[in-house]
């Protein structure tokens, strides 16, 4: 089964689905996450260039493979040290 | 005149039926052919069986459910609309009767006069929840929105994710589970429990029902539950601010009436604690349909700043049997006959001992409590708390051979509570805290500890064996602070009363 | 696939606002993959299939055509 249903006990005042980071503070350094697959490498440097004109500062990363979810290390490093994220090329 | 039959694959009844009805069908016969089971079982029945045509399949289960029968093969005769006559399992005659009836013929000469047929589909437990959640919902009774946990989620974890539990995982609920709930209040689950701070949440009692489903309550506990959250839900009973406060107190729930026993509460050993899921899961569904539904968090809207293990759920029942030395509680406040049960909720700590191994006589028990009642909070902070005496029953039984009523006991401990201000003035004892001295005019004017007797609240609880009885601190109390306040148990078991 | 969106997810739990990129053969995928997750307005830009077959230069040129979108996506 691909769905179980359950019944919201709050007053349903907050929109339904895990909650995301806020947002609106400024960003100043970005992480791009690399996921290994092939030609992904020239998209990412092509943001990175987008970006750093932009004045935003950027860290490269990658994740050791693309069939298992990112290492939890390596998610608290970039959120400790970057302000968002951007993971590439899925495909 | 027709015919509705319903039948399911695993059913050898049915196999054995299923022919002569299929070939009545074919030969044009008023009849329809409906399988309770799926596409797949429904055709590999009619492959093993050996039908020239395969049974229409009840989608949803909806004639079924209409129908409601017992046991399949069902054959149910229709005139016009209405139903007139039906037969479960296989009995050979009156089906013949029956096709004659709407003015067909059945070929059931090689067919047994009777056997049995098997459980209808609608029967399974499972199968019956989550039709009467579907029709919960269709008829209005349920309204809550769907949180849709997908396959990548743990339902649990689902939970704890969206910020949903009190910090301890919860009992997912589902539709069919809080539709069971529902069963055990006879009224409109979206009647209105209470409106809940810090954001004007409207708790109906469907939104109850899925708290205390997540809580693990069990039916029974449901109209406990909803009493509790009406009497904290009244304006004197200040709850915005016990919510708000640094102070450790959280509402404490006291359930003295008769139906403490169907719903499973203990009142005797370890009354206040561990191991009995009435007891610890009423008090929790308070909390979290307080947290849910009113929408105020630990670390945002609570600052407590320590709070404690009772604000997870302190939820404890009256014992009142032949030993009790008063009657109940909600009785006594807000004049509840006996043979009724009431929810009394209490702005309060977590509960602390107070021991007398020596005392036989009442007044020097009511001494010896009186001064652990005088530690609340502070021995220097004066008529500003509440308090609750849970007495034991080695205590209790001192009250109770002296032939003291209540009001005879909160008199003796109002007044055993009084101290010499010069005691505690500030700077007494080189304590900076205490009275204002400049209300202090003569030192040895015994100040009370508690603004009036009544302010003492006693209830009775406990094991037979320990010389102990409980204090449970209050938090601010009178006109800035909180009122307990008492509901009725019964008002929320039946319709009929508001 | 859905372990991009779980990195998105977990990344957002860290506070940290995120978005993943992927071609644009996943659409369907990744809408069903954010429902399953019970985060339905999880942050994704599709880029148009295919990735493998472009050269340097397209991949680049798709580069330049979702950036802003992503700014937004990591801000707003």
């Amino acid at each position: 089964m691909d769905f179980i249903d359950l019944l919201d006990p709050t007053a349903e005042r907050d929109p339904v689905g895990r909650p995301l980071a806020p947002r609106g503070g400024e960003i100043r350094r970005i992480a791009l996450l690399d996921i290994h697959k092939p030609r992904g490498d020239v998209f990412l440097d092509e943001l990175e260039l987008l970006l750093q004109a932009e004045g935003i500062d950027v860290a490269r990363t990658a994740k050791p493979t693309f069939t298992k979810p990112a290492p939890a290390d390596l998610r608290r490093e970039i959120a400790e040290s970057c302000d968002a994220v951007i993971e590439a090329l899925a495909d | 005149m027709e015919l509705v039959a319903l039948v399911k694959h695993d059913c050898p009844t049915c196999d054995q039926l299923l022919p002569a009805l299929t070939a009545a069908a074919q030969r044009g016969a008023p009849v329809r052919i409906l399988s309770q089971s799926g596409e797949r079982e429904t055709s590999e029945q009619a492959a093993r069986v050996g039908l020239t045509m395969i049974p229409e399949l009840d989608v949803d289960l909806a004639l079924s459910e209409r129908l409601d029968p017992d046991a399949v093969p069902a054959v149910v005769l229709f005139d016009g609309g209405a139903e007139t006559d039906r037969v479960e399992g296989l009995q050979r005659d009156r089906l013949i009767e029956l096709f004659e009836a709407a003015g067909a013929t059945l070929d059931a000469g090689d067919l047994p006069a009777m056997r049995p047929g098997c459980a209808s589909v609608t029967r399974d437990p499972a199968v019956a929840a989550a039709i009467a959640a579907r029709r919960a919902r269709a008829e209005g009774r349920i309204r809550s929105r769907i949180l849709r946990i997908g396959g990548l989620e743990d339902p649990v974890e689902a939970l704890y994710d969206r910020g949903l539990t009190d910090g301890l995982p919860v009992v997912p609920p589902t539709p069919e589970r809080v539709v069971a709930m529902l069963e055990h209040s006879a009224r409109d689950p979206q009647d209105v429990v209470a409106v809940l701070p810090p954001y004007g949440g409207i708790a109906t009692i469907e939104k109850v029902a899925v708290n205390a489903v997540m809580a693990g309550c069990a039916g029974p506990e449901l109209p406990i539950v909803l009493a509790a959250v009406e009497a904290v839900g009244r304006e004197d009973f200040a709850l915005h601010g016990l919510l708000a406060t640094t102070h450790p107190a959280g509402p404490v729930l006291v359930v003295s009436g008769p139906y403490v026993e169907q719903a499973g509460m203990r009142a005797e050993v370890n009354a206040l604690g561990q191991g009995c899921r009435a007891t610890l899961c009423t008090g929790r569904a308070l909390q979290l349909t307080v947290r849910n539904v009113g929408g105020g968090r630990p670390g945002v809207e609570d600052r407590a700043t320590h709070g404690s293990p009772a604000k997870v759920g302190f939820s404890f029942a009256e014992r009142l049997d032949a030993g009790a030395p008063f009657g109940g509680l909600a009785q006594d406040r807000a004049g509840l006959a006996a043979e009724e049960t009431g929810v009394t909720a209490f702005a309060g700590e977590a509960p602390r001992l107070v021991a007398d191994q020596l005392a036989r006589d009442p007044e020097s028990l009511a001494a010896s409590l009186a001064e652990g009642l005088e530690q609340v909070s502070s021995i220097r902070f004066r008529l500003a708390f509440d308090a609750m005496l849970v007495l034991g029953p080695e205590h209790g039984r001192v009250f109770r051979e002296a032939g003291w009523s209540r009001a005879q006991l909160q008199l003796a401990l109002h007044q055993a509570s009084h101290r010499p201000a010069g005691e505690i003035v500030r700077g007494a004892g080189g304590i900076a805290e205490g009275l204002d001295p400049a209300w202090v005019t003569d030192p040895a004017f015994p100040v009370a500890k508690f603004a009036s007797p009544d302010r003492i609240l006693i209830a009775y609880a406990g094991g037979d064996a320990g010389l102990f009885s409980m204090v449970i601190g209050g938090w601010v109390s009178g006109e800035i602070g909180s009122a307990p306040q008492t509901a009725r148990v019964e008002d929320w078991l039946r319709p009929g009363r508001s | 696939m859905s372990c991009g969106l779980q990195d998105v997810l977990e990344l957002e739990s860290l506070n940290t606002p995120a978005v993943l990129v992927a071609s644009s053969a996943f659409a369907q995928a990744a809408r069903r993959q954010t429902e399953l997750l019970g985060a339905p307005n999880l942050r994704y830009q599709l880029v148009a299939h295919p990735i493998q077959d472009r050269s340097d230069d397209e991949l680049r040129e798709l580069a330049r055509g979702v950036v802003r979108e992503l700014v937004a996506a990591l801000s707003g």
